[in-house]
């Protein structure tokens, strides 16, 4: 407990600047937020100032969104779908995890081949070209209706997630020094360990940037995946739901939920990243 | 001793009264005891196709996609709403508070009713003559409006209500309304008093105004548009056939080669956004967006959106009344509500009449509705 406390407050001292900086950021956004709320009520201090409000229920203050955060995780009443925030978070990881899980399996062994091998680029090209710019949204009706309630959602956070990773590794696989693998050659590597011991390698950083990329655009499009016809509930819904209900300090509690888990999830993969380095012998 | 004989038997006989009524409490919340009917929430426009594919048991919309699946042999009618709420309201005529108070808000929006009446009227009358050339007419209307055929567009024409009087019945089912959502914590009665309405008989006085459609019998034609380079934009519901009337009053063939709000001197275009998905959509995106001066939604999302988030709208004519049905699968082994047990049905969505229909209706069966996990 004692070096925990040591080295939080070495941490907090010697990134006091930049703390600062952030904590500055962050209270300067919340003050506009309080502001421009304010102005759209004729709130104090625009009393008198501003024409009479209307249209201010979109924008509640930042306090009411956190004070909806809080409930939602204690009430589900009023909820749509009558679930507490924590369900409809354990819904949106399900989702992501599964989906994630499903373009690692994928996307890695595809990009790698795509990134070594010119003819298997050359066979896959044309369908990332004309796969990848389609918004996910587009895939929604087809998707439900094919691949139905539960594997429908996915499979849109799932092609979110598939393309950066896809790419990275492709770019990562294609991009190996040729002197690495001539050294591993001239010392008498094989195929299988010039791929485990050179190529593998080089590509766990661009791996590992698309992972991160990916995560993010899943996030994204968790709002599209969920808007219609999922199974138990999700962040998404809750935005979707709550805004065609105009409870809108509950769109915007769950839009920052999106943005947390967002962080979290991509704070795993960078714990992950740093494990795959160590094993791999890498830092 | 034997004191404290008498308090352990006190403390004992406590502990045993409250665990039993925090038993009781905690069993009793649980389902109702007619067991669990599940919802998720589809566009009306996918449940056909949602419901032939296995993806849910049954659905809940509102015509022509009732009729369109039965028609084609996918769907039956467990229930149609009449007989869950018998002429209960369904899709009502809005109009924004800042147009009705800006210039010449009011005469226009009284125009916009005379219309909507008129075209009501024409609408009773072709129904009730299916030999004559009207009703040709108008199946020929709803044909187009719905991208639907004939025969699916004549089905569904027999179960809608049209009508524009807002009397007693009405404002009683949007009370009903507006008191069910409050239970449920979709608004609250602090939302109801933060826009000024003491009570939720108060709120439907003032939020349903009768007073222009009162004063819109009177309009006479005009043979001047009013409103030449202001249109009036009009939001509506995507092939919701109990929106015909506006397409009729949009209609230039019924009047000597003009439309009926061009006979009463209006302008009247789509809005940007029309047709919307839901009411839920055309209150938030179009209302609420300034982008729909005028329009044919649900009263519930209505209601719902004007307390919750202060779209300030005002109801100002019924556009139908019934019209919507519970469809499952042909020739499927359900064929009461309680053959929905632990079944998958598809609604528009929590702010849609459907779903309070649905809801009034397992209610009365002692079964719950809770969102597909």
């Amino acid at each position: 407990m004692q070096s925990l406390t040591k080295s939080l407050s070495r941490l907090l001292v010697s990134n006091w600047f930049r703390l600062t900086l952030s904590a500055a950021s962050t209270a300067v956004f919340l003050t506009l937020w309080w502001l421009f709320s304010a102005y759209l009520r004729a709130d104090w201090p625009f009393q008198g100032v501003t024409p009479s409000p209307t249209r201010a229920a979109e924008i509640p203050y930042w306090w009411d969104v956190l004070r909806a955060l809080g409930k939602s995780f204690a009430v589900s009443s009023g909820n749509p779908g009558e679930l507490l925030m924590s369900e409809h978070i354990f819904a949106s990881l399900k989702r992501i995890s599964i989906a994630f899980a499903l373009a690692i399996v994928t996307a890695v062994p595809l990009g790698l081949l795509m990134g070594r091998s010119k003819n298997a680029e050359a066979v896959g090209r044309p369908f990332v070209e004309l796969f990848r710019p389609i918004p996910p949204l587009a895939w929604v009706p087809i998707f439900l209706i094919v691949f139905k309630l539960f594997w429908g959602p996915i499979a849109i956070v799932f092609l979110g997630i598939f393309f950066p990773i896809l790419l990275n590794v492709m770019l990562g696989a294609r991009s190996v020094d040729p002197v690495l693998i001539d050294a591993a050659l001239t010392l008498g590597a094989k195929r299988g360990t010039i791929f485990s011991k050179v190529v593998l390698p080089f590509t766990t950083p661009y791996l590992m940037t698309g992972i991160t990329v990916g995560l993010g655009i899943g996030w994204m499009c968790i709002v599209a995946a969920e808007m219609l016809g999922n199974v138990g509930g999700g962040v998404g819904y809750l935005i979707f739901a709550a805004n065609t209900t105009s409870q809108y300090e509950l769109m915007y509690a769950a839009m920052l939920m999106i943005g947390i888990l967002s962080v979290l999830t991509t704070g795993v993969a960078g714990l992950i990243e740093r494990w795959v380095y160590r094993w791999m012998g890498m830092r | 001793m034997e004191k404290k004989l008498i308090i352990i038997a006190v403390v004992i006989a406590a502990i045993v009264v409250v665990g039993g009524l925090s038993a009781a409490l905690l069993l009793g919340n649980g389902s109702k005891n007619g067991g669990t009917v599940y919802y998720v929430t589809l566009p009306p426009k996918d449940m056909k196709a949602a419901l032939a594919g296995g993806t849910v048991d049954a659905y809940i919309a509102w015509e022509p996609y009732v009729s369109d699946s039965v028609v084609g042999d996918v769907g039956d009618v467990l229930e149609w709403s009449n007989q869950i709420m018998p002429n209960h309201p369904c899709c009502v005529v809005a109009v924004s508070s800042s147009f009705l108070n800006g210039p010449n808000g009011i005469n226009l929006t009284e125009r916009f009713l005379k219309a909507h009446i008129e075209a009501n009227q024409w609408m009773v009358d072709a129904l009730a003559h299916p030999s004559g050339a009207n009703y040709t007419s108008l199946v020929d209307m709803a044909v187009q409006f719905t991208s639907r055929n004939a025969t699916v567009v004549e089905a569904a024409l027999e179960h809608v209500k049209y009508g524009y009087e807002m009397d007693q019945n009405f404002r009683n089912a949007l009370k009903q309304f507006t008191d069910m959502y409050i239970d449920s914590n979709m608004t609250t009665a602090t939302k109801l008093q933060d826009r000024g309405y003491s009570s939720t008989t108060d709120f439907i006085n003032k939020y349903v105004n009768g007073s222009l459609l009162a004063e819109a019998a009177s309009m006479t034609p005009s043979s001047a548009i009013l409103n030449p380079s202001n249109p009036i934009r009009l939001g509506y519901l995507l092939g919701d056939l109990h929106q015909l009337a506006q397409v009729v009053a949009q209609n230039s063939t019924l009047v000597g080669g003009k439309s009926m709000f061009e006979e009463y001197g209006l302008n009247v275009k789509d809005a940007t956004g029309a047709p919307f998905a839901n009411g839920g959509s055309e209150m938030t995106l179009g209302f609420a967006g300034g982008t729909v001066d005028m329009g044919y939604l649900g009263a519930p999302p209505a209601i719902l959106n004007h307390l919750n988030g202060a779209v300030n709208t005002v109801i100002v004519a019924q556009a139908n009344s019934e019209g919507s049905g519970l469809v499952v699968k042909a020739n499927s082994d359900i064929h009461d509500l309680a053959d929905l047990v632990n079944k998958t049905v598809a609604t528009p969505g929590e702010s849609s009449i459907q779903f309070l229909l649905l809801k009034i209706a397992l209610d009365k069966e002692g079964l719950d509705l809770k969102i597909k996990t």
